[in-house]
């Protein structure tokens, strides 16, 4: 995939969209896991949700470059 | 900033419980400041490592949305990020239109600010936030860039970058270290909030109570009610279990209400039983109540337990119906019949009601969430005109500043007018406009008199960023302190933007002592001039204007239930009246004249608003009812309606027999028993309906 999109004539950089792709994701998980009650097993659960949004995120980045 | 504070905190409580009080108020207040500053540096040294144009806008942005509790942070970046994004659309859609014609480029962005500043007062969490920054994006996208349209572009990219990663870092920041959970506060409060209603009605079921004890009482259930749902808003933010649980929450509040006025109606049913010369109703009634108290009286560990309530309410639902037989035989007389009947309807529901309340409280306990339940929603009652008096504020601040500018060339209109419509936009939804102006000027100033120190004095020479931070940290960390102080509203905030903004951190830095004079004085008078379109066209928010027609729109609330369409009506009409009742509870001197007629009036709408509710949704279930009946009963809601609307003797007279009318047209069926309280409640006499009574004989008028 290039590394920039255009849209309507403006040069994005393809990080973008997953970024934001990635950011629906976390509220679907966020979702699920408040349903289920999950966070109350980790310590710090925003660090957490951050860590896992990171791994999310990285994952998809660099699955975008290869 | 170490832990020490609250090491000495420990043996200091026993013997000085204010010296333990003050270091954990000022533990948390250092925790802030700490936070805040890690978040502007941080903020800085991104925007700089990342080459933005400007890291000042990076860090203002951090110093706006910076709050002790996570969830108010996290909650005000969503709506900043939502109004950035539009703000510089349509500033880039502004500029492509006009990039020629300054006047009419200035015209339509005063337009657009002015609106946006009026969409603000309309909503009161932080979604009024998302409009000011809308408005106010835009113009920190266009105003630099107005001399060359072409750059226009970049421009904005530049801005919303710099106020994307502000908000990022803050965000981060806030939740991930030393996070003070709104959600505790929440949680706590909903659990108050169970406790004092449940306690309440244990101890009342003794029956009488009196009338004001009810309004302070509903006074204090209406600002719980308001609260909930506020803190709610800005909690699903910080925390993905309590977003699950939204909807019940939701659901939780508003059972609570339609509780809370069932409680209410009965209570002022047995009250003017008691008064009105039906005592032998009235005790039977109080002898039902038993079961409802021995429900809620189980051993005292379990008195807040909303399961074993539960369960011990479901039991009472079935015992009930059993009781009311028993207590009616005695009673042989129609009318009396007829009292009772309405009484013991009305305490079926609202047993059921409180069931159903504590079920749901016992669920949202639970660790997980099953299933689904009923979305309803708070809805809120607007000022339009207060939100148009706001837009032709902002409009004509901005657009007399945008004259001048024209007129004079002043090369620092820009400056001027960014700082105008910031304050114009943040101030509009503020109770007291005017002292929150001067309490920013002051600090604003104050701030920038840091900030010339700071860059003229102490930061020249310096080399690198941890250079910076020492030369700028003694003096940045003033703002975030005295914000902590609940004395000085406004002056910290207004401290922080005056530092960070004079401060003007560039890539690389430039020094320029008359651009900054320049710059000082077009930011102070954008200020003052802001605070000067308060005093011209003074807000409205608590004026007495405005509280006559939010009481007015308080009756009309009763119009509402008699024609809306039924379709989740309850659930509004509920929500409708708590939050106009608490808006102008708000405004009103606690104990005047003004605020006891309000809360009179606010249980009347309450009462009769329900019922006829519940007397639409009977009309509206069973097709069978004969159309006169029908047509009588409507007759009877109109009459009511109108009374409502524009109360006076005449009227009264009216509903009255409207209402009488259609009692007798019921005769047998169910479908009286809501008449009979709606004509109760009519002929309330502790009610503001009172005046119009004709006194019908002489022992009942001072009987209570």
């Amino acid at each position: 995939m290039p590394h920039e999109i255009a849209i309507y004539g403006v040069l994005v950089p393809s990080l973008l969209p997953v970024f934001i792709l990635c950011l629906l994701l976390m509220v679907l998980l966020d979702m699920l896991v408040g349903r289920l009650g999950l966070y109350r097993q980790v310590w710090h659960p925003s660090l957490f949700r951050l860590a896992l949004f990171v791994c999310l995120f990285g994952v998809a980045g660099l699955l975008l470059i290869h | 900033m170490s832990v020490v504070p609250a090491i000495e905190s420990v043996p200091a409580s026993s013997r000085w419980p204010w010296l333990a009080e003050f270091l954990a108020g000022e533990w948390r207040a250092w925790i802030f400041v700490g936070k805040s500053l890690l978040a502007i540096y941080l903020a800085a040294w991104l925007a700089m490592w990342l080459q933005l144009e400007q890291p000042s806008t990076t860090m203002i942005t951090v110093s706006i949305v910076m709050h002790p509790h996570s969830g108010m942070v996290l909650a005000k970046s969503f709506y900043r990020a939502i109004g950035t994004l539009a703000g510089s659309l349509f500033g880039l859609a502004l500029m492509s239109l006009f990039p020629q014609q300054r006047e009419l480029f200035l015209l339509s962005l005063s337009l657009w600010v002015g609106l946006c500043a009026g969409g603000a007062t309309l909503y009161r969490n932080f979604m009024s936030y998302g409009f000011v920054l809308a408005g106010y994006t835009a113009a920190i996208v266009t105003l630099p860039a107005i001399n060359n349209p072409l750059d226009v572009f970049d421009s904005a990219v530049m801005r919303v970058s710099e106020v994307l990663l502000g908000i990022l870092v803050a965000a981060v920041v806030s939740d991930l270290v030393w996070p003070e959970r709104l959600r505790l506060l929440l949680r706590q409060n909903a659990q108050a909030q169970f406790n004092v209603f449940i306690d309440f009605v244990r101890e009342s079921t003794a029956g009488n109570m009196p009338r004001e004890q009810m309004e302070h009482a509903n006074l204090a259930l209406a600002r719980a009610a308001v609260r909930l749902e506020d803190m709610r808003a800005s909690v699903i933010f910080e925390d993905p279990e309590v977003h699950a649980r939204s909807t019940r929450m939701r659901l939780l509040n508003q059972r609570y209400m339609a509780a809370a006025t069932s409680f209410q109606s009965l209570h002022h049913l047995i009250n003017r039983l008691q008064r009105g010369g039906s005592p032998s109703v009235a005790d039977a009634l109080i002898a039902l109540y038993r079961p409802l108290g021995d429900a809620l009286s189980p051993a005292l560990a379990q008195q807040h337990q909303s399961v074993v309530l539960a369960a011990r309410l479901d039991e009472c639902v079935v015992q009930l119906p059993a009781q009311v037989a028993a207590l009616r035989a005695p009673l042989s007389e129609p009318l009396a019949q007829l009292e009772f009947d309405t009484g013991a309807a009305l305490l079926q529901r609202f047993v059921m009601e409180l069931r159903d309340f504590a079920t749901l409280e016992g669920s949202l306990r639970e660790a997980q969430v099953r299933g689904s339940v009923e979305k309803v929603h708070f809805k809120r009652s607007n000022d339009i005109p207060g939100a148009l008096v706001s837009v032709l504020r902002t409009f004509l601040t901005m657009g007399a500043l945008s004259a001048f500018w024209l007129a004079s060339g002043w090369p620092f209109g820009a400056g001027a007018m960014l700082l105008a419509t910031v304050f114009s936009g943040l101030l509009a939804a503020s109770p007291n406009p005017l002292s929150a102006t001067t309490h920013t000027l002051l600090g604003y100033v104050a701030g920038m008199l840091g900030a010339f120190l700071v860059v003229y004095v102490l930061l020249p020479g310096s080399n690198d960023f941890a250079w910076l931070i020492g030369a700028s940290a003694g003096f940045m960390l003033i703002g975030p302190y005295l914000s902590t102080r609940d004395t000085l509203p406004g002056v910290g905030p207004g401290y922080t933007l005056g530092f960070v903004n004079i401060l003007a951190l560039k890539n690389p830095m430039v020094y320029d002592p008359a651009h900054f004079l320049n710059d000082g004085v077009a930011q102070v008078a954008g200020l003052a001039l802001a605070g000067t379109a308060f005093i011209l066209l003074p807000s409205v928010i608590g004026s007495s204007w405005q509280r006559t027609r939010q009481f007015r729109r308080l009756r009309e609330q009763a119009v509402l239930a008699a024609t809306a369409p039924l379709e989740g009506l309850a659930w509004r009409f509920e929500s409708l009246v708590r939050d106009l009742f608490q808006q102008v509870v708000t405004y009103t001197r606690p104990g005047s004249d003004e605020s006891r007629s309000m809360l009179a009036w606010a249980l009347a709408v309450l009462e009769s608003g329900r019922t006829m509710i519940e007397l639409r949704q009977q009309l509206a279930a069973d097709s069978k009812i004969a159309p006169a009946v029908r047509d009588t009963a409507t007759a009877a809601m109109h009459a009511i309606a109108r009374l409502y609307q524009a109360p006076d003797a005449a009227r009264w007279r009216k509903a009255d027999a409207a209402v009488h009318a259609a009692i007798a047209t019921a005769a047998e069926q169910p479908l009286r028993l809501p008449l009979y309280q709606l004509r109760s409640a009519l002929r309330d006499d502790e009610s503001p309906f009172a005046t119009y009574i004709p006194p019908p004989s002489p022992e009942s008028v001072h009987a209570a």
